[in-house]
C-alpha cells in the first residue's frame, strides 16, 4: 500500500523512478568518433560474434563459422577458413584454451565442437531448457561461463524482451570436461555476457544498464553502474582490464514508454516491431521508423544533439570495472549495433551487428587519438 | 573642479599614513600620491594593507597617525559621506547594496526627494544604466541579482554621485570578461573627464592593462610606486611577495591529467527555476572537475541544488545521484552528513559567523557532521581542531580566538575551506576558491585542491577565471544558459575553445 502511494506521488512530481532520466556521456564516456572511423575489416551477411585464441579471429556467421588469420597491419588478408556449418545460425561463440570452440545454437543449444571435449551438448541447465543462449566465455580452468537472456523471448527477439520488461535472465556454468552445469544467477534483467575476473564472475544485465560481480555463490555488487547505453558481451583486453560493448543507448523516449504501462501493452500488440519506440541496431532506413530526434533532419543535415535510436559504442573498463575510455561511432554513424569486440595481437576487433561489419584498430592508435 | 588644479597637485595625498588595530599596525607610514586623471592600481598580497589604505582615504577608517591631503588641503573625513562630499567615493568588494530595496532605490539612496515617485527614480536609473552600457533592470530587488550585476550597481552608484576620486576595491573579481570590457571602457571614459581612479586588483594583468601607475604595498608598507610601463608581471610579483611565484601561480598548461575514479557524482536533467535548464553532468573521484561559464550560465545553482543549499523544481526536477543512489537534499547538513561539502562563492554571507573565532567557526563544521553525537560541546575539543586547522592549512593569524572577521580575504577563504574539510568529505565543490585573495593565498588554495584530488576526493572547482580553470581542472565543463555544452579533457582546451562554448 505504501509503495503504491509512493509510487503514485512519484508519478506525480515526475521523481524517483518516473523522473526518466539518462546518464550522459561524459568524462570517460565523452563521445568520439574512433569506431566510425575505424577501418573494415571485413563485411558478412549475418555475423553474430566474435572469438579469439589469440592468434585468429574466429567469427559466428549465420550457420557458419569462419576463422581468419589476423595478418600484420599492411600485411595481405587472406580468404577465411569455414571452420564448421551448423543446420541452425549460431548464437553466441568461444574459444577452448583446449583447443576447439563452444558454440550456442540458436540459442538454445550449447555444444563443444573440436577439441578434446569434441561433441559435448546441453540443451537444459538446472532442469530449464536453454532459450536465448547469448554469450559464452572462458574460464582459464576452461569452465564455460553462459548467459541465456530470456527464458520467454528467443534470441533474435531482445526488443520483445526489453519492451516486456524481461526479467528471466540466467548466468550458468558449463564443465566440459565433465559435462557438469550449475546455474549461478537467474532473474536477471537480460543476462548478455559475462567474463571471469580474478575470483568474480562479471555478467552483463543489459535492461539494468550494469555489469554485476557474481563472487561467493551470489550476485552482488553492480560493477558499472547507470550505464547510458545496454550493455553486452564482455572479453579481456590484453593490456589489462576488460572490453564491454553497448549495443544501443537508452534514451528518454524509450524509457518514457517503458514506464507508460498502457502505452507499451497496445504498441507491442498492434505494432509492428521494427517500427516500435526501441532501440535498434541500426537506423534511417524507412521513413516509417518511429523519430527518436536523431533522424530529424533540417536543411538537409541531421541534427547533431539529438538523441539516437541506434548507435555504436565500445567501452574499456579498468580491472577494478571503471571506465576508462570509450570509443564511438556516433548517431550520423554507420558503425552502429556493436555486440562484441575481442583483442588480437593488439588489434581491436569490434562486429557492428547493425551495418554487419567487423571493424579492426589499432589499441593504441585508438588511445593515442584520446589523447590529442 | 580638478581640472583647475595645478598639475603638480595630486588630488589626493597620504603622508606617513599609520592605522593601527589594536596597537598592530595596518598600515605602517605609507606615502601615496593620486594625480588628477590618473588610474592607479594598488597591488599586494592579503594583508599587505590595501584595503586599509583605501578605507582611510574614503573615511571608513581615521588614520592613528600621518595626514590626508585633497587638492592640497588637509582633510580628515570621518565617515564615508563627509569622504563623498570631499568627492572621494569608494565601490566596496563585498558590496554595501541594501538587498531588499530596488537598484533604482539603491542608485538614489539619500538622494531622495520630499515627494518620491518611484516611476521617476525608475526612468532615470534606467537612463543612467543604458549610458553605462550596465544591463541591469532597473526596478529588480537588489538581493536576487547575481554578483556581477550587484557589482555594478556599485560602481554605477559612485559614477552617479560625481565623484572626483572612485575607488574601485576588486571590481573585476564577479565580472565575466565582456563585462569586464565594459568596465574598463568606463574606467577609461571616467578618465576622459577626468576621475581619478584607484583599483586595487589581484588580477595583475588587469592592473597593467589599465593603470597608469601602479602601488605596490607589503606588509603595510609602501614597496614601490611606478609608471605602468616600468613594471612587468614578474617584478611585480617580486615586489608583492618578496620571492618569485611565477612559476607556481596558475602554473603552466598541465600535460598530463589525473585517470577518472568511480563516479561519485551524476546530475541528470536537473532542473532549478530558469537558471538549470536539464543539466547533466558527471563528477569522479580522484579528479579536478573545472565547472567554467558566464555568470548567470547556473553553474553555482546547479551545484548548490547538488549540496542541498537550494531546492531543484519540485515537479520534473531531474535526478541526482550520489554512488549511483538517487539523493534529495533540503538542508545542506544532510549533504554535509552524506560526504558533499559546498565551499561558497560568497564567503562573508554564507561562509562563516564573521564574530565567531576561528576554531570556534571550524568547531561548528564539524558538529554539523556529528550532528546528534554531541549532546555537549567541548571548548577543548574546539580549540583542538582549530590549532590542528590553522595549522594545516597555515591560516595566518595571531591565535585561534582570532574573529574571523579580522582575518584577511586569503585567510577567511582558508577557514572556509577547513570549516568544510573538517567534515572529511568525498565531493568537494569550490565555488570561485580564490575570489578576493590574494596571489601567495592562491598558489596555497591550488596546492591544497590538488592535494585534495590527489588524495583521491571528487573535487568541482567552478571558476570564472580560465587561467585558474585551466591550471587546476582535468577535466572541464562548460556551462551555458543553464547546461553543460561542452566538455573538454584539460589536454585539449585552450582558452579560446573554452571561451567559444561558452558564449555561443
Amino acid at each position: 500500500m505504501i509503495d503504491a502511494l509512493l509510487d503514485w506521488r512519484d508519478r506525480l512530481l515526475g521523481r524517483g523512478d518516473a523522473s526518466i532520466t539518462v546518464p550522459m556521456f561524459d568524462g570517460a564516456l565523452k563521445s568520439n568518433n574512433i569506431l566510425e572511423e575505424a577501418p573494415v575489416f571485413v563485411a558478412l551477411e549475418a555475423p553474430e560474434d566474435l572469438a579469439t585464441d589469440g592468434r585468429s579471429l574466429y567469427v559466428a556467421d549465420g550457420v557458419t563459422v569462419l576463422c581468419y588469420d589476423v595478418p600484420a597491419e599492411g600485411g595481405e588478408q587472406r580468404s577465411p577458413t569455414e571452420v564448421q556449418r551448423f543446420d541452425r545460425p549460431v548464437s553466441a561463440l568461444a574459444c577452448l584454451p583446449s583447443g576447439g570452440l563452444a558454440v550456442a545454437l540458436d540459442g538454445r543449444e550449447v555444444r563443444i565442437v573440436g577439441g578434446a571435449h569434441d561433441g559435448r551438448r546441453w540443451d537444459a541447465v538446472g532442469g530449464t531448457k536453454l532459450n536465448a543462449v547469448n554469450a559464452i566465455s572462458v574460464t582459464p580452468d576452461g569452465r564455460l561461463l553462459v548467459t541465456d537472456g530470456s527464458l520467454e523471448h528467443p534470441v533474435d527477439h531482445w526488443r520483445h524482451d526489453l519492451m516486456g520488461l524481461g526479467r528471466s535472465g540466467r548466468l550458468f556454468e558449463l564443465n566440459p570436461a565433465d559435462g557438469g552445469a550449475r546455474v549461478l544467477a537467474t532473474g536477471l534483467a537480460h543476462a548478455f555476457g559475462a567474463c571471469a575476473a580474478g575470483a568474480e564472475v562479471w555478467v552483463s544485465e543489459s535492461w539494468s544498464h550494469r555489469v554485476r560481480a557474481y563472487a561467493g555463490g551470489k550476485l552482488g555488487r553492480a560493477v558499472t553502474d547507470s550505464l547510458p547505453g545496454y550493455p553486452s558481451r564482455i572479453s579481456p583486453a590484453e593490456g589489462g582490464g576488460f572490453w564491454l560493448t553497448c549495443f544501443a543507448l537508452r534514451t528518454q523516449l524509450v524509457e518514457f514508454v517503458l514506464r507508460e504501462h498502457a502505452y507499451r501493452k497496445r504498441m507491442l500488440a498492434e505494432i509492428e516491431p521494427q517500427y516500435w519506440i526501441a532501440p535498434a541496431l541500426n537506423s534511417g532506413n524507412t521513413f516509417l521508423e518511429p523519430m527518436q530526434g536523431a533522424q530529424l533532419k533540417m536543411m538537409g543535415v541531421v541534427k547533431p544533439w539529438a538523441p539516437p535510436r541506434s548507435y555504436g559504442l565500445v567501452i574499456r573498463l579498468t580491472d577494478k570495472g571503471l571506465v576508462r575510455y570509450s570509443l564511438h561511432s556516433r548517431f550520423d554513424g554507420k558503425h552502429h549495433g556493436v555486440v562484441s569486440a575481442v583483442e588480437c595481437q593488439g588489434d581491436l576487433f569490434v562486429l557492428a551487428k547493425g551495418c554487419r561489419r567487423i571493424l579492426r584498430l589499432s589499441v593504441a592508435g585508438a588511445e593515442r587519438k584520446l589523447q590529442t | 573642479m580638478s581640472g583647475n588644479l595645478p598639475a603638480t597637485v595630486p588630488i589626493l595625498e597620504l603622508r606617513q599614513a599609520t592605522k593601527k588595530y589594536a596597537g598592530v599596525p595596518a598600515i605602517d607610514s605609507v606615502d601615496f600620491e593620486l594625480r588628477t586623471g590618473e588610474i592607479h592600481a594598488i597591488v599586494g598580497e592579503n594583508g599587505a594593507g590595501k584595503s586599509t589604505l583605501t578605507k582611510v582615504m574614503a573615511g571608513v577608517v581615521t588614520l592613528t597617525s600621518g595626514q590626508m591631503l585633497v587638492e592640497g588641503r588637509e582633510v580628515d573625513p570621518r565617515t564615508p559621506n563627509e569622504a563623498l562630499q570631499l568627492g572621494v567615493a569608494m565601490v566596496f568588494q563585498e558590496t554595501s547594496l541594501v538587498p531588499t530595496m530596488t537598484v533604482a532605490q539603491n542608485l538614489y539612496l539619500g538622494q531622495e526627494k520630499y515627494f518620491n515617485r518611484l516611476r521617476g527614480i525608475y526612468i532615470a536609473a534606467q537612463q543612467f544604466l543604458q549610458s553605462l552600457q550596465f544591463d541591469v533592470d532597473p526596478t529588480a530587488v537588489v538581493s536576487l541579482l547575481g554578483a556581477a550585476k550587484k557589482q555594478m550597481v556599485e560602481i554605477a552608484r559612485a559614477v552617479l554621485h560625481n565623484a572626483k576620486v572612485i575607488i574601485f576595491d576588486e571590481p573585476t573579481a564577479s565580472l565575466t570578461p565582456e563585462e569586464k570590457k565594459y568596465f574598463f571602457d568606463l574606467v577609461y571614459n571616467l578618465k576622459a573627464r577626468g576621475v581619478s581612479v584607484i583599483f586595487i586588483s589581484h588580477a595583475l594583468e588587469e592592473a597593467l592593462l589599465v593603470s597608469d601607475r601602479i602601488t605596490i604595498l607589503r606588509d603595510g608598507k609602501h614597496v614601490v610606486t611606478d609608471d605602468k610601463a616600468n613594471f612587468d608581471r614578474a617584478r611585480i610579483v617580486q615586489a608583492m611577495v618578496g620571492r618569485d611565484l611565477s612559476q607556481t601561480l596558475y602554473g603552466q598548461r598541465k600535460t598530463t591529467v589525473r585517470p577518472q575514479g568511480k563516479r561519485v557524482l551524476s546530475v541528470q536533467n536537473l532542473r532549478m527555476a530558469a537558471m538549470v535548464k536539464n543539466n547533466s553532468l558527471s563528477v569522479f573521484a580522484g579528479q579536478i572537475t573545472g565547472v567554467f561559464g558566464l555568470v548567470g550560465s547556473g553553474r553555482t545553482e546547479t551545484f548548490k541544488v547538488v549540496a542541498g543549499v537550494i531546492k531543484r523544481d519540485f515537479m520534473h526536477g531531474g535526478e541526482v545521484l550520489l554512488n549511483d543512489r538517487p539523493v534529495r537534499y533540503f538542508v545542506p547538513a544532510s549533504a554535509v552528513r552524506d560526504g558533499i561539502v559546498y565551499v561558497t562563492e560568497d564567503r562573508k554571507i554564507e561562509g562563516f559567523f564573521e564574530t565567531q573565532s576561528i576554531a570556534g567557526n571550524l568547531y561548528l563544521g564539524l558538529l554539523a557532521k556529528l550532528r546528534g553525537q554531541r549532546t555537549l560541546i567541548s571548548k577543548k575539543e574546539a580549540s583542538d581542531v582549530g590549532m590542528h586547522w590553522i595549522k594545516r592549512l597555515a591560516i595566518r593569524a595571531i591565535g585561534q580566538d582570532v574573529k574571523a572577521i579580522e582575518l584577511s580575504g586569503g585567510n577567511q577563504q582558508k577557514l572556509v575551506i577547513a570549516k568544510s574539510l573538517i567534515q572529511e568529505p568525498e565531493l568537494i565543490i569550490f565555488d570561485e576558491p580564490t575570489r578576493g585573495v590574494d596571489v601567495g593565498a592562491i598558489t596555497e588554495i591550488h596546492q591544497l585542491i590538488n592535494r585534495l584530488a590527489d588524495e583521491g576526493k571528487a573535487v568541482v572547482v567552478i571558476s570564472s577565471y580560465l587561467p585558474e580553470i585551466m591550471a587546476l581542472s582535468d577535466r572541464i565543463l562548460v556551462q551555458r544558459m543553464g547546461k553543460v555544452v561542452e566538455e573538454y579533457s584539460a589536454l585539449e582546451a585552450t582558452e579560446e575553445k573554452i571561451m567559444y562554448a561558452a558564449i555561443h
